[in-house]
């Protein structure tokens, strides 16, 4: 759990290295767009996309998406998530998307975001990019872009949250708490 | 906070809080009706049924497109086309129903009281679609969200409600929703069709329109129900029309912005003319579409959802 960054200098660095890996890997920035998986994922989406946006000169759509209603347990859960709103302002159709999320744990997350991102159309292709790879996967899942490998307590959750100078804050709290 | 309970009945059983957050949530369901797969697999494996007892357009086709783009599975049985009419009473037909296993229960039903007593004695979700002369609470929802949506709020709005008040399950479950939102609410009708007690309802009446239409924000029409017309509550369409319809001359004497509502159906000549009920004012198609995504919300939250406030 030390190994988590937590100074603002630490997780600039971590966006920057992320930003900077997509940077090398995209030869045709027309066609990308990033699509946030809500909350924690739009956050570091919008980092990210901040960093792009500044290096490549180019203005790169950001959407977010929200998996509740994709969920696969809710007919196993007590409490229904709350369901907040899609927003994603451009069409998907044969679109390079780079899905972000903050921490891929278990891969249902994204199997959700995916069951959601091809109802909306149908992309050229789909990365995936998370800020913290925790392991313990159920789906057959991998990143593509990942900030940083981490190991954490199964009663651990990582939330992500912007402090009002716009900065990224990451917090480990206890997944009970997080009811 | 979590949703609590497994059934819609009555505004009435609504907090301020509570009606916030359906209209908040629904807003997120809206734009799942607009994107080219309307569809989205949360109620998987649900079962809704619908019973209605009493003919409906709008109110059941909304819950049944509401239920299918939550991939539950729905089917309808209407008064008509059932042994309703065979003599089964309402609660051996709500036995029936349940031994069926349905996630959902929509009952609209011609007299008041028998949504609630089906939610008490049944373990599934009981939604009412319009009990009598008692509550339609999702026509009420769905009425506050267009408004909402129009003005950014409803607090302070000034909401006229016009016509057969003493009739209208629609009037009563808007007086108790618009007032916890802090609207302020004014009934026009004539005075044989105000309801007995109204002035226990704490809110305006007038049985003049005209000197309410320069101070109101919203106009709602209700439906003037032709099959009581031989009860004799007014002498004629015309004279109705000439005191109480929503016409050009009217029209023009609104706010700027206010709006033109209508739960519909709509009789136009009688409670709204053309001028009116097509103008730019008229938001009684936003109020159809709007339907959808509150009905959808209720579904979400009746079969075991809730919310979480950051």
């Amino acid at each position: 759990m030390t190994d988590i960054p937590r100074s603002a200098k630490e997780i600039d660095g971590m966006l920057h290295e992320l930003a900077e890996t997509v940077i090398h890997s995209i030869d045709n920035w027309n066609d990308i767009v990033f699509i946030g998986i809500r909350s924690g994922g739009v956050l570091v989406a919008k980092n990210v996309v901040a960093l792009l946006e500044e290096r490549t000169g180019k203005k790169i759509p950001l959407g977010a998406l929200d998996i509740a209603l994709y969920r696969d347990d809710l007919s196993k859960i007590r409490f229904y998530p709350e369901v907040r709103r899609t927003d994603i302002p451009f069409s998907v159709d044969d679109k390079t998307v780079i899905l972000v999320d903050d921490v891929l744990h278990t891969g249902r997350s994204v199997r959700a975001a995916i069951d959601h991102i091809v109802d909306l159309g149908r992309p050229m292709r789909i990365y995936l990019m998370v800020l913290f790879d925790r392991g313990g996967r159920e789906f057959p899942i991998q990143a593509d872009f990942i900030g940083k490998t981490i190991e954490l307590g199964d009663d651990k959750i990582i939330k992500l949250e912007t402090s009002k100078d716009a900065q990224l804050i990451i917090e480990v709290i206890s997944s009970e708490v997080s009811r | 906070m979590t949703w609590p309970y497994k059934d819609l009945i009555a505004i009435a059983d609504l907090s301020a809080d509570e009606i916030g957050t359906i209209l908040d949530m629904a807003a997120s369901f809206k734009e799942i009706s607009r994107r080219d797969i309307k569809k989205v697999p949360t109620l998987r494996g649900k079962t809704v049924v619908l019973l209605f007892y009493e003919p409906s357009t709008r109110t059941r086709l909304s819950f049944e497109l509401a239920a299918k783009r939550l991939s539950a599975d729905t089917t309808a049985l209407s008064a008509s086309g059932s042994s309703f009419t065979k003599g089964e009473t309402i609660m051996d037909a709500a036995y029936n129903v349940m031994a069926m296993a349905p996630d959902c229960i929509i009952i609209r039903y011609p007299y008041a009281g028998i949504p609630k007593k089906m939610a008490q004695l049944l373990p599934c979700s009981v939604i009412n679609a319009g009990d009598g002369y008692h509550e339609h609470p999702t026509q009420a929802l769905l009425d506050m969200y267009t408004m909402k949506e129009r003005f950014g709020r409803l607090e302070g709005l000034k909401v006229a409600i016009v016509g057969d008040i003493m009739h209208s399950r629609v009037a009563r479950s808007n007086v108790y929703g618009l007032k916890k939102m802090g609207a302020q609410v004014v009934l026009v009708a004539p005075k044989t069709l105000l309801p007995p007690g109204v002035e226990t309802w704490g809110v305006e009446v007038s049985t003049e329109l005209d000197p309410v239409i320069p101070g109101s924000d919203v106009i709602m029409m209700l439906r003037v129900q032709k099959e009581r017309l031989h009860q004799q509550f007014f002498s004629g369409e015309r004279e109705y029309s000439f005191f109480y319809g929503l016409n050009k001359a009217r029209v023009d004497k609104m706010k700027d912005d206010a709006v033109i509502m209508h739960p519909g159906p709509m009789n136009r000549g009688v409670e709204i003319n053309y001028d009116a009920a097509d103008s730019a004012r008229s938001i009684i198609l936003d109020q159809v579409e709007n339907g959808v995504a509150i009905r959808m919300t209720l579904l979400y939250l009746s079969l075991g959802g809730s919310v979480n406030v950051d």
